[in-house]
């Protein structure tokens, strides 16, 4: 992707980002930069705290009337709320060991760990109850979603690593007996599984009514397969070794990567779930800006 | 195709390496470790196991080139067989035939006709090929001729000639009929005994680039040979009859001894048979005795009993009484009776030539005195008028004067055949001597004294001599060294004139006195009486001048030489300028139309060093005329070494060039697809 294709943004690669060390700072350096640049805070659901009293109207909802209100004053007024800011706000992000995987200096974990910490932080200054869960093949953290759980939700995110071989199912259906409120829940994983089995993994998520925003990341190795010596190429998760000579099948594999992409893309865009695919080379403000101004933009289209 | 190091081949086998190491090379042990294998595992396994190769044309050159210099170092060459057979092999021979005499040794010639014709039957229908029969001179019989018939029949009817071996010409011949085909297959066969007298070293020899030389060694198991040696003659007298003394001898070349009967034979009649015993490798000798000759250009041979070589077997000679050279010396009358003493006495001590002395007075010259002689000498004597023209007549007709005008020589104008006018006389009695200052050494006259210690002119002191005014165009043969004339020579017709300034006696000079003086006497008698050394035996090869050797030398009488063939060659008009002699024998020179006087006879003999039958190793001519060693080995049948054959045609350099030149356009190639 071509960084110059935005004026002002910051070409920080997120490599030096990450030699920062303090993750906190560094979501917040990266959401204030984007947030200078946009001059507008995203949308990201309905709140339900009180606002006002108005008086009854007929065709007002009467499950809407204060009765301990009427109790006092032998009028029916209705209760209006605050505006719809304040929502839930979980981030699921793959823990495991094939998000270990970097060629670059950073791991797709890193790399997917300071895209949460962002949008944690992004969403934290919007007042809403932030949350987290790690897995791999089972729940490895949960942090429910709280107003006060930003700080919870950054040392968890410091603390996971990589352990386990992944799975979606398991711990996405088991996490969605957890979420009781509606809520906008962001994915983050590299998707080493059939289409139609992550889809089935998230169609208890998004059943309950939460807006689910996938990120698939991906290394830049991953994506062109720019080996060349011939190697034994070993799965990080089972260990299983293949002999590979790169430059046979490099194309061949390229292929099966865009086609596997494309299927998501697809699957993903019938069933009303965000998917964003993401090169850990890429710059995060950069990635951040294109998919949050594309959430705003289809958000008034809704 | 063969090849001269085949073991270089299992380089070859090597070229798999590359190949099998590219195919079937496992993969690192290098664990490269990879978030999911989802993807890779759908990839067929044949085409992650294995390499695939891309660029098989690089691979080809890379082979091919490597191929080329495994071949160069296996040295390939094709055998003559394989050439004769190949299409593309049209060859031009020239088939060199050594006709020397000693190829008729024993059974020689049949081997070496047999040779040529066997090298003219493997022709092919493209090839071409040229007959040369050489001996000391090169004769080319057909020249790149493609009709077998034709070839063989020059081969016919050929013998041995009398000439000696001389390969040099020959293979000079062969390198310029080779060097104008235009045919790939270039060859020399060279048939021949090989004597080792007949290579001279390989000055000039050199057959043109590509060009092979095939030797064929003709010889015969048996080799003694006896060869006859040139004779001596003696000349003597004995009651004013010349007599010959002959002597000759023999050469054993064999290994063992041998013997031989050796006869004198003069006029066609046998004289005298002598025995000779010979020692291996060695010689001997034995003198007939003195034999009476009272004609001119009798023709005589000593001949050896037969052996296997004939030609050297006799030696042909011509004896002739000696003609002595007949001088008339003229005095003033009244002269002192010493005044032509030592002129005399000087002439009196030649041997060779004899000369016979003859004194008058100068007033009293008859023109028979003038007949009988040869040369006259003019001793300070005044001369008369009629004496003057005599003697003019004598000079045009051949004759030779020297005149030593000394004190009172004088000389009547009307007859003018002196170099110069004579003058008064210069009086050196004051003062220094004069002396010789300088001489003529270019001239016949003082040729011989040209050397160091030969002559010294320059101790002899002259107190007088006459001052002379020239004649146009004269020669000074010797000055004094105040410039004066000293000598001085005048042509008239075929004769000479000699003209001496001062005195042959000790009255004006000392140099009477000098051992110079009795040479420089006899030097003037040789040259005024135009006296050429006798030769009674010429050589197979010798050029002789027909204008010599005609026995009516200024006359208009058309001349012809018979060979000793029976040839008759006219030696006027449109015959040859000189006669070279090519046959063993008596030559004869005749004036036609007048076979009653005695004809000139000339005697011709082979080289007798062609009878030394040791021979040069064949090899060193190879390498001599194709510039390399590596010559081929010897042999009548035998081909040529495959290292010769190889380093002829070395094929190696080319596939070398080419594997070089493939791999420089292989890296300009792998650079531009690598790009």
């Amino acid at each position: 992707m071509d960084q110059t294709a935005i004026p002002g943004a910051r070409f920080v690669d997120p490599i030096v980002l990450a030699r920062i060390g303090n993750l906190e700072l560094v979501a917040r350096a990266v959401v204030d930069g984007f947030i200078n640049g946009i001059h507008r805070s995203p949308y990201f659901g309905a709140s339900v705290d009180f606002a006002e009293h108005r008086g009854y109207v007929p065709g007002d909802d009467i499950r809407r009337v204060d009765w301990k209100l009427y109790a006092r004053t032998d009028r029916y007024y209705i209760k209006e709320y605050e505006a719809d800011s304040n929502s839930n706000f979980s981030v699921l992000l793959d823990v495991s060991k094939s998000m270990g995987f970097g060629s670059r200096g950073i791991t797709k974990l890193d790399y997917g760990k300071m895209l949460a910490g962002c949008l944690t932080y992004l969403v934290h200054r919007q007042r809403d109850r932030v949350g987290l869960v790690a897995f791999d093949n089972q729940v490895v953290e949960f942090v429910p979603a709280s107003a006060k759980h930003m700080d919870v939700v950054l040392h968890v995110l410091d603390r996971v690593t990589p352990s386990n071989p992944g799975n979606l199912r398991t711990p996405l259906h088991k996490v969605a007996e957890h979420f009781g409120r509606r809520g906008l829940l962001i994915l983050i994983s590299d998707l080493y599984e059939e289409p139609d089995e992550v889809l089935d993994a998230v169609g208890p998520l998004r059943f309950r009514g939460n807006d689910i925003a996938v990120f698939h990341l991906l290394d830049p190795a991953e994506l062109d397969f720019s080996f060349r010596e011939p190697s034994a190429f070993e799965d990080l998760e089972s260990g299983e070794q293949i002999p590979i000579v790169p430059d046979a099948l490099a194309d061949q594999y390229k292929e099966l990567v865009q086609a596997h992409v494309n299927a998501l893309r697809e699957r993903f865009s019938a069933n009303r779930i965000d998917y964003t695919m993401l090169s850990t080379a890429s710059p995060l403000d950069h990635a951040l800006f294109s998919y949050l101004s594309t959430r705003e933009r289809l958000s008034r289209v809704r | 195709m063969t090849f001269l190091a085949p073991l270089f081949l299992v380089g070859l086998a090597g070229l798999a390496i590359p190949v099998i190491l590219h195919l079937i090379q496992k993969e690192r042990k290098n664990v490269v470790q990879f978030p999911s294998l989802m993807f890779l595992r759908r990839i067929p396994y044949q085409s992650v196991q294995r390499r695939r190769i891309r660029h098989w044309f690089l691979l080809f050159m890379r082979l091919a080139a490597l191929a080329l210099i495994v071949l160069a170092f296996a040295r390939p060459f094709l055998r003559r067989t394989e050439i004769a057979a190949s299409a593309s092999g049209a060859r031009e021979i020239v088939v060199l035939l050594d006709r020397s005499y000693s190829m008729g040794y024993g059974g020689k010639w049949p081997q070496a006709l047999a040779a040529a014709q066997s090298a003219i039957n493997g022709l092919t229908a493209r090839d071409r090929a040229s007959v040369v029969f050489f001996t000391s001179n090169t004769e080319v019989a057909l020249r790149s001729a493609a009709d077998k018939g034709r070839l063989q029949a020059a081969l016919s009817g050929i013998e041995p000639a009398a000439g000696a071996t001389r390969y040099g010409p020959a293979l000079k011949l062969a390198g310029s009929i080779l060097s104008e085909s235009a045919l790939p297959q270039r060859e020399a066969i060279l048939i021949s005994d090989f004597q080792r007298s007949g290579w001279q070293g390989s000055d000039g020899v050199r057959l043109p680039d590509g060009a092979t030389l095939t030797p064929v060694m003709i010889s015969d198991s048996a080799k003694p040979n006896l060869a006859i040696v040139p004779v001596t003659l003696q000349h003597t007298e004995f009651q004013d009859q010349q007599r010959i003394t002959v002597t000759t001898g023999a050469v054993n070349h064999g290994e063992s001894q041998a013997s031989a009967d050796i006869s004198l034979e003069i006029g066609g009649r046998g004289i005298q048979t002598r025995r000779l015993t010979i020692a291996p490798k060695g010689s001997a000798s034995t003198t007939f005795d003195p034999v009476t000759v009272a004609e001119q250009n009798v023709r005589a041979s000593v001949r050896l009993s037969d052996d296997a070589l004939l030609r050297d077997n006799v030696f042909h000679f011509v004896v002739s009484p000696e003609k002595p050279i007949r001088v008339l010396v003229a005095e003033r009358p009244g002269a002192q009776r010493n005044s032509s003493l030592y002129l005399m006495r000087a002439l009196a001590v030649s041997e060779t030539p004899k000369i016979e002395v003859t004194s008058r007075q100068a007033d009293s010259l008859a023109a028979e005195d003038l007949a009988r002689a040869n040369v006259v000498m003019l001793n300070d004597a005044p001369i008369a008028q009629n004496t003057a023209d005599r003697l003019k007549a004598f000079v045009e007709g051949g004759g030779g004067v020297f005149v030593a005008l000394g004190e009172r020589g004088s000389w009547p104008a009307s007859a003018d055949i002196l170099p110069g006018v004579p003058g008064p006389p210069v009086d050196r009695t004051r003062g220094p001597a004069a002396r010789l200052g300088a001489l003529e050494y270019g001239h016949p006259l003082f040729e011989v004294f040209r050397g160091p210690r030969t002559g010294d002119f320059a101790s002899a002191r002259f107190y007088g001599y006459r001052s002379v005014t020239p004649a146009a165009n004269i020669k000074t043969l010797a000055r004094f060294d105040d410039g004066q004339a000293a000598l001085m020579e005048r042509r008239l017709g075929t004769g000479r004139v000699l003209m001496w300034t001062s005195t042959l006696d000790t009255g004006w000079s000392d140099l009477a006195l000098k051992p110079v003086f009795v040479p420089f006497v006899h030097r003037v008698i040789r040259y005024l009486g135009a006296y050429t050394e006798p030769k009674p035996w010429r050589t197979v090869g010798d050029v002789v001048d027909p204008g010599l050797q005609a026995p009516t030398r200024g006359s208009d009488v058309s001349r012809v030489a018979l060979t000793p063939g029976g040839q008759r060659i006219s030696l006027d008009g449109d015959g040859p300028e000189v006669l070279e002699l090519s046959e063993q024998g008596f030559y004869e020179f005749r004036a036609q139309g007048r076979e009653s006087d005695a004809p000139i006879v000339v005697a011709s003999n082979v080289n007798l060093t062609e009878s030394d039958l040791s021979q040069v190793d064949p090899q060193e001519i190879v390498a001599g005329a194709m510039g390399r060693a590596g010559a081929q080995a010897a042999g009548e049948t035998a081909p040529p070494s495959d290292e010769a054959q190889e380093s002829a045609q070395r094929v190696w350099w080319y596939l070398l060039f080419a594997g070089l030149l493939l791999l420089g356009a292989e890296s300009i190639v792998a650079s531009r697809m690598t790009v």
